[in-house]
């Protein structure tokens, strides 16, 4: 166990992940969407109560008068326009700010500011519309356009806000770009000069590139970003293989003591979140569900009792084991692990450095993950349409994320099940291993 | 009045660690101060800190914290056994023998 805590495998991880740590737009990324996090978390709950509970044709139907229920479902739908549908903008406000605060650059209000108004600059304010009954399409003026300011934005979101702050840092740091007065001049008066030459750049080369654009290529940027940026890293990302490739990288990272969230925080999350949101205002609007795999996907059938489904360890321990400091790490890691935090178990049995439990704890997640998405396929559980809090209870999790399927919770009970013998032999093994240890410990005594 | 800060990745899993050291704190008569944030909260914290304690999953950011804190104060990685199980007194105990030899 020292020993692989010494080799250079994990000098190499821990490498990795201090440059990937410490790059400072992969931070940014990762406070971001810790900010975003709630606001996800608030449309996801409001989305369950309007389709559960306030479903004219749903069980609720039967008690209170169907138009009552739709009346009640504005509420819903309000803070769904004011927090999914406007997602790309509160996500280019939490960028830029973060970006300021990793920096540290003070007047983060200015860069806010920017990135704000740059958004909506590059944004076409029409929208084509077809009123009903007729065929021709209308264009429609001074409309902001739910499609760019929703999911679809999201990665224009994340370079906008990272590119309009690190430009208006550049410029405000640019003396050039400083207007010198003589005199005595309040320092306040100086300052508000100095932050106009910035901002008034910084926006005017984005309305010129935007512009520019749209003349030569027909495209406007958030076309570009979906067609160069978005869809094909997306592909890659968020398809069976590299999921579970980005996943089990991460979780292998967990084995060596560096939190997952290094990996998958920045190479992951964004798909993951985008791919929520889609489900989530498909699933408002009563279309079909575009994603399988998404943010709530990965949290409900992969991080049960925290990452590497560490609940199924937990009962393995429980039922099976003979150590007696194993099963004393266990039951004070129990409560931290109905709510998924796995770090006591992790780091206290400890499953870190650990090879025999390092395995298990890498491949778990793969099969669950596998299992979920082709029952998914399959229409044996419903797809994952519901962003839920992390730290929500297994079994409950998947009965919510998937907007009230129980299936989907009976599915993680038997996947939990058949976790439990993904860790067994390895277990017996480690066990077995440890105690010959001791008992060679022993006899040269 | 010493402070002791933690981080981790969410500030989720040292609480648990927080609590414990707090019980110690309190049953040995200790006026200390010791409260966990998530490491992107770390910039509004570290002043008031004397020793900075960082989870083992968070332990790549040493290098990082201790550019954010301009050396100005111990920056210590939690021994990953003593933060797995929750050994409130063992972290402490470390912690305070750092501050004094500081001091």
């Amino acid at each position: 166990m020292t020993s692989l805590s010494k080799s250079s495998l994990t000098d190499r991880l821990a490498h990795i992940a201090q440059a990937m740590g410490g790059q400072i737009h992969l931070r940014t990324l990762r406070d971001a969407f810790a900010s975003i996090m709630p606001f996800m978390i608030l449309a996801g709950f409001m989305t369950l109560i309007n389709s559960v509970f306030l479903d004219p044709v749903g069980f609720m139907g039967k008690f209170i008068k169907p138009e009552t229920l739709t009346t009640w479902q504005s509420i819903g739908t309000s803070i769904t326009n004011g927090t999914l549908n406007i997602m790309t903008l509160l996500v280019a406000v939490a960028i830029s700010y973060h970006l300021c605060v990793n920096r540290g650059y003070k007047n983060v209000i200015a860069p806010i500011l920017v990135s704000l108004s740059t958004m909506i600059v590059i944004t076409p304010l029409t929208i084509l519309f077809t009123p009903t009954g007729s065929t021709e399409k209308f264009l429609v003026p001074g409309v902001i356009p739910v499609s760019y300011t929703s999911a679809s934005g999201m990665f224009v979101a994340i370079i906008v806000g990272l590119i309009a702050t690190d430009l208006f840092i550049k410029f405000s740091a640019n003396k050039k770009l400083q207007i010198n007065i003589a005199g005595n001049i309040p320092p306040a008066v100086i300052k508000s000069f100095n932050v106009l030459i910035p901002i008034m750049l910084n926006i005017l080369i984005f309305a010129v590139v935007s512009f520019a654009l749209k003349q030569l290529l027909n495209l406007d940027f958030n076309a570009l970003i979906t067609m160069v940026i978005t869809k094909p890293l997306s592909y890659v990302t968020t398809s069976l293989p590299g999921f579970l490739l980005i996943t089990s990288i991460a979780n292998l990272f967990f084995g060596f003591g560096i939190h997952q969230a290094v990996i998958s925080g920045a190479l992951l999350d964004p798909f993951l979140l985008q791919n929520m949101q889609d489900n989530m205002i498909a699933y408002t609007n009563h279309q079909e569900i575009p994603h399988i795999i998404n943010m709530a996907f990965k949290d409900t059938f992969a991080v049960m009792g925290g990452s590497g489904n560490t609940i199924s360890l937990l009962i393995a321990i429980f039922i099976f084991s003979k150590r007696t400091d194993y099963r004393d790490t266990s039951k004070m890691s129990l409560v931290p692990c109905l709510f998924n935090i796995s770090e006591p178990i992790i780091f206290g049995l400890p499953i870190v450095f650990n090879p025999m439990l390092i395995i298990p704890f890498v491949l778990a997640p793969i099969f669950s993950l596998t299992v979920a998405y082709f029952a998914t396929v399959a229409g044996f559980i419903n797809h994952v349409v519901v962003q839920i809090p992390w730290t929500t209870p297994p079994v409950l999790s998947g009965f919510l994320a998937t907007g009230g399927d129980w299936r989907a919770a009976a599915l993680q009970i038997l996947i939990i099940i058949a976790t439990v013998f993904i860790y067994l032999p390895f277990l017996k093994i480690d066990e077995h291993v440890s105690q010959m240890q001791l008992s060679k410990q022993q006899n040269e005594e | 009045m010493k402070n002791i800060l933690l981080v981790c990745n969410q500030g989720m899993s040292t609480s648990f660690l927080v609590e414990k050291m707090k019980t110690v704190a309190k049953n040995e008569n200790l006026a200390i101060h010791i409260w966990a944030v998530s490491d992107a909260e770390l910039n509004d914290n570290w002043e008031q800190a004397d020793i900075i304690l960082l989870g083992p999953q968070v332990g790549y950011l040493k290098a990082n914290t201790e550019k954010v804190v301009q050396h100005s104060k111990p920056v210590e990685v939690i021994d990953f056994v003593d933060y797995g199980r929750a050994n409130g007194k063992a972290v402490l105990d470390k912690a305070l023998k750092i501050i004094e030899a500081k001091g």
